[in-house]
């Protein structure tokens, strides 16, 4: 399978005037055509970061990206110039974010808003052709011809969520980034969304990063899943065996504070005690020691390693394989 | 049901008129957030309220602690009419019914610390006999929530907690007058995923520990199946489908709960359930039309159901919906 983007050893730094803020340190993934990876953490874990930093969405004066991301083989992300990025952004990697009410002007039609976007990479293109591609886009997405001329305020945020996917779509891009996409929206738009979403990407053979804080959207729109934690990508690996049988002790608890929706009861859900760590200082040991149950002392000495186990499933624990 | 309900809801209804175009149209609108609606609660029993953005939940909450007037009925809680309760002794009614909201960011002063907000409602009730024994008892409800150290909790500013820490002191406050009744408005839907847990797992303990009557408005489905003994869903100001929880979840009888429930993700990536797609968004509720509101998005809908509202039918003792169609 043709890989897409693979981010080796990813840094991200915040530089306040004070201090430095380690937001993102030795992220580490693949993706192929064709997969749907799932980013989840709590919030302030750095998932947002990740992809911003992928996307190259960062001030670059305040923020400080080391390590690669290369994309579709060949070109890397995160050395590249921010004109080359232009070439690249929509045409080949878009993203959608959380409220796209916020996303929209809020002063210009749908149409005008399409055809600026357009016509970055196609600055030649006929008025009529943009509109005969959207409205294919907007049926993709079951949204009504007449919602390309409206204004957003005109529509309600399940149809804005809706037309903010459909013009990611616009170019054909290889990557579609989901930042927190469905987070805002009801739970029956959301299921309709996500349903839509896995459908259109059967048809389209598009590949998506998807960013959220809600498991059970992984569980039911993608493939594959990273859990973030403080920075770090904890476990990472196919969703079927993380979520049958959670290697990490953090993917455990997240998992356990999800009840059922069928089913008997599982007992009583548990949480995970104290907070994200200070970001500031570096950690010597596992970035989760302090709230993890079985923390032993090597878990404070020395940090884990990703350990590999089947089907690609990597964990940074020091007893995964007893778990 | 045999035993006398504890919080018994009767035939509540909150219309809000509607201005729009009454230049052009002299006829009167109203915009039917709650129409109707009949439930009750026993002592120590949580009931969950499930529904779309809209339906009329966060309504149904604010007509029971009256933070709104209802337009039509009552809500009497140990039999006593909180209509009358409110005109006689508006005091002893804000200490029977407590509300806890959404946010717990916007529910505190920022400008009061910890201690001034859990001071003033004891001072204003004349619980405790010193500003001494007041104190004690936040302290003690503080760490018997978890909050350890009470005494360092109370020095803080709202801004100086975290999220989490800020609604268990919100859950807290609603405890501290022993109420009898608690409306808890998706106390946890702006809480991280580690901490949600805790929150509900504490709202649970201490409902049953003091006995309390909990209304528990969320939509998020399989929290609410978790906490609740009773569930009711409802549908632009309606209450469609009552009974307990796991009876609505794994046996949906209304064709609404159906699909809610088909279209709520799970956590299990296994899970199979029945494909049912809603389509549109739900109607407005400024004119529902005669026939049964969830009509027109619906799967299974006749003509009959375009004409008329459907009566209730039970499907069990515990369990009835209002549908013609579901059997």
């Amino acid at each position: 399978m043709k890989e897409i983007l693979r981010v080796e050893d990813l840094n991200v730094t915040y530089q306040t005037k004070s201090k430095s803020i380690y937001a993102v340190r030795n992220a580490a993934f693949t993706i192929n055509q064709g997969d749907s990876m799932g980013v989840v953490g709590e919030s302030g874990s750095g998932k947002s970061t990740l992809a911003m930093a992928v996307l190259r969405l960062h001030d670059e004066k305040y923020t400080e990206i080391t390590g690669r991301a290369v994309f579709d083989e060949d070109r890397d992300l995160i050395s590249m110039s921010q004109t080359d990025m232009d070439e690249l952004r929509w045409k080949e990697i878009s993203v959608v974010f959380q409220r796209a009410m916020n996303s929209l002007s809020p002063v210009h039609r749908i149409r005008q808003q399409v055809e600026d976007i357009y016509r970055i990479h196609e600055p030649k293109a006929s008025r009529e052709e943009i509109r005969e591609r959207m409205i294919s886009l907007l049926k993709l997405v079951n949204l009504p011809e007449r919602v390309y001329d409206l204004y957003p305020h005109e529509m309600s945020g399940g149809m804005l969520q809706r037309t903010a996917i459909a013009i990611s779509l616009l170019h054909n891009p290889k990557l579609i980034v989901f930042d927190e996409a469905t987070t805002a929206l009801d739970v029956v738009t959301q299921g309709q969304i996500l349903k839509e979403i896995v459908e259109m990407e059967k048809t389209l053979n598009m590949t998506r990063i998807m960013i959220t804080h809600d498991m059970s959207v992984v569980a039911e729109s993608c493939n594959k899943i990273a859990v973030m934690y403080a920075g770090e990508l904890l476990e990472t690996g196919m969703v079927k065996d993380i979520f049958k049988k959670p290697c990490h002790p953090y993917t455990q608890g997240l998992i356990k504070s999800f009840p059922a929706l069928k089913g008997g009861h599982h007992g009583k859900l548990t949480s995970i005690p104290g907070n994200l760590p200070d970001l500031s200082v570096s950690c010597k040991g596992c970035i989760f020691a302090d709230r993890c149950d079985r923390a032993e002392k090597k878990c404070f000495e020395e940090k884990p390693s990703y350990k590999a186990m089947q089907n690609g499933r990597n964990v940074a624990c020091h007893f995964a394989e007893e778990m | 049901m045999s035993e006398k309900p504890y919080v018994s809801v009767e035939n509540i209804s909150k219309w809000y008129p509607y201005k729009g175009d009454k230049l052009i149209n002299h006829e009167k609108k109203f915009i039917k957030a709650n129409d109707d609606i009949n439930l009750s609660i026993q002592k120590g029993e949580i009931l969950g309220v499930i529904g779309e953005s809209g339906c009329g939940k966060s309504t149904l909450g604010k007509l029971l602690t009256r933070l709104e007037t209802p337009t039509a009925g009552d809500c009497l809680i140990n039999g006593v009419s909180t209509k009358e309760l409110i005109k006689n002794d508006m005091k002893a009614f804000r200490r029977s019914v407590q509300i806890i909201f959404q946010n717990p960011f916007d529910t505190f002063t920022p400008r009061d610390t910890i201690e001034q907000i859990l001071l003033r409602p004891l001072k204003n009730h004349n619980i405790g006999n010193s500003k001494e024994e007041r104190r004690k008892l936040c302290i003690e409800r503080l760490e018997e929530g978890g909050l350890v150290p009470g005494e360092d909790i109370m020095k803080r500013y709202p801004h100086e907690l975290s999220g989490g820490q800020l609604q268990r002191i919100s859950i807290i406050r609603a405890m501290l007058l022993d109420p009898e009744f608690i409306v808890a408005d998706e106390p946890v839907s702006m809480l991280d995923v580690s901490v949600r847990a805790e929150i509900i797992n504490m709202l649970l303990d201490l409902a049953k520990l003091h006995n309390t009557a909990v209304m528990f408005i969320s939509h998020d489905i399989a929290l609410t199946r978790y906490i609740s003994d009773n569930i009711a869903v409802m549908y632009l100001g309606k209450v469609v489908e009552y009974g307990k929880a796991d009876e609505v979840v794994n046996n949906p009888g209304h064709p609404y709960t159906k699909a809610l429930i088909s279209n709520c993700a799970s956590i299990d990536p296994d899970d199979e359930r029945e494909e049912i797609s809603i389509t549109g968004e739900p109607p407005t509720p400024l004119d529902p039309g005669p026939g049964c509101y969830f009509a027109p998005r619906c799967f299974m809908a006749c003509e009959k159901c375009l004409k008329e509202y459907p009566d209730k039918k039970n499907l069990s003792d515990t369990h009835w919906i209002t549908c013609m169609n579901a059997e």
